[in-house]
């Protein structure tokens, strides 16, 4: 086992920055392997416990989880660790690539990429829906309050407010609860 | 221009705050910006949002790093980098002692009821916009639709069925699709 030093959480995390490629789908492989069998700073458990949290939690999952771990290695040093270490490379490379992209935008054979990549969004999106739909639709009413999100999110409603909304439900439904409870 | 970089910093920090289930998630805030504050185009954005996806790391900071950039150059990714990240930080380091609490607490698992088919619809609605945009091209009219994009997203769906869930396999095998249609016209 490394030593949970800032810089070797960093090194560490550095490395899971520029292997990460296809974002938060492939980061628990990653971490498997970086963190649990070439480092063995977490158990298996842990990395599944990490994953399911994260993806309560408000944000981007990688980032979530590197900020679970690092807290876990080092406190708040560790999560700054890992949060630099991991956005560090993409950082560097977007800024970049957005430097060449006025460059380059406009070409018929790079707009040709585009083209191919952002269809390729729809069927990612479709991916995303299948992973987290068994988990958010569990029974009638929420299909009745996806339609009714959906459709007010086609109709340009502010997100925010929809997801504000969403909170307020919720804690006012749990409170409701307890009450009945009582 | 300094109230230009505050706007910018809530702007991101606010999207860091309300993104729930993954990079894609953070795609409907972005859309809104461009209707809102005009700090990028919509073609600009299907761009980033490209790259973004064919670079290393998690695709949700890259598209705030890229936007930010777009925004206003680099203090603006760094500005709208930092202010993604933070909530995350705020919020996540003090889930930490609590963790194995957290996804028991009935006060979550009330809100995540409503919170998830709210992410869901959210999500949802960008892949019909998407659709309605770049397959039917803005209208019903059969004539009108993209014949060659409606083949390859049947070719991605099948796909589906065989390939690991990595998004790179689906860009890779679309982008190769968009390339040989470029080289047969």
């Amino acid at each position: 086992m490394k030593e949970k030093n800032f810089i070797n959480i960093f090194k560490a995390f550095f490395k899971i920055g520029i292997i990460l490629l296809g974002g938060g789908y492939v980061i628990v492989p990653i971490m498997k392997d970086e963190l649990l069998l070439k480092r063995n700073w977490l158990s298996e458990d842990e990395i599944f416990d990490f994953y399911c949290v994260s993806q309560c939690l408000p944000g981007i999952i990688a980032i979530n989880m590197s900020i679970l771990t690092g807290y876990k290695l080092l406190k708040f040093k560790g999560v700054i660790a890992s949060v630099i270490g991991i956005g560090l490379s993409p950082f560097v490379s977007i800024i970049i690539l957005a430097h060449l992209l006025s460059k380059i935008a406009g070409i018929p054979f790079i707009e040709s990429i585009f083209w191919g990549v952002n269809l390729s969004v729809i069927i990612l999106i479709y991916l995303t829906l299948k992973d987290i739909w068994k988990k958010s639709i569990v029974d009638i009413f929420s299909v009745f309050w996806f339609i009714f999100i959906l459709i007010c999110s086609i109709y340009n409603v502010n997100a925010v407010i929809l997801i504000l909304a969403s909170i307020v439900l919720g804690i006012t439904a749990s409170a409701k609860k307890e009450k009945t409870n009582e | 221009m300094n109230s230009a970089y505050f706007l910018l910093f809530l702007e991101y920090f606010k999207i860091g705050l309300f993104t729930f289930g993954g990079g894609y998630a953070s795609l409907p805030f972005l859309y809104e910006l461009i209707d809102r504050y005009h700090w990028f185009s919509h073609e600009q954005l299907t761009q980033m949002i490209a790259i973004s996806g064919l670079t290393p790391g998690p695709i949700g900071l890259n598209m705030a790093t890229f936007c930010g950039y777009e925004t206003i150059g680099f203090d603006g990714a760094i500005i709208s980098t930092i202010a993604l990240l933070l909530p995350m930080i705020i919020i996540t380091s003090q889930v930490f002692r609590l963790y194995k609490k957290f996804s028991e607490n009935k006060i979550i698992k009330s809100i995540l009821y409503f919170l998830r088919p709210t992410s869901c619809a959210l999500i949802c609605a960008v892949g019909i916009k998407l659709f309605w945009t770049m397959v039917m091209k803005n209208s019903f009219n059969l004539s009108m639709f993209d014949y060659k994009a409606i083949f390859v997203i049947i070719i991605l769906f099948i796909a589906t069925f065989k390939l690991p869930r990595n998004p790179i396999y689906y860009m890779l095998i679309a982008s190769i699709f968009g390339v040989a249609f470029y080289f047969i016209a």
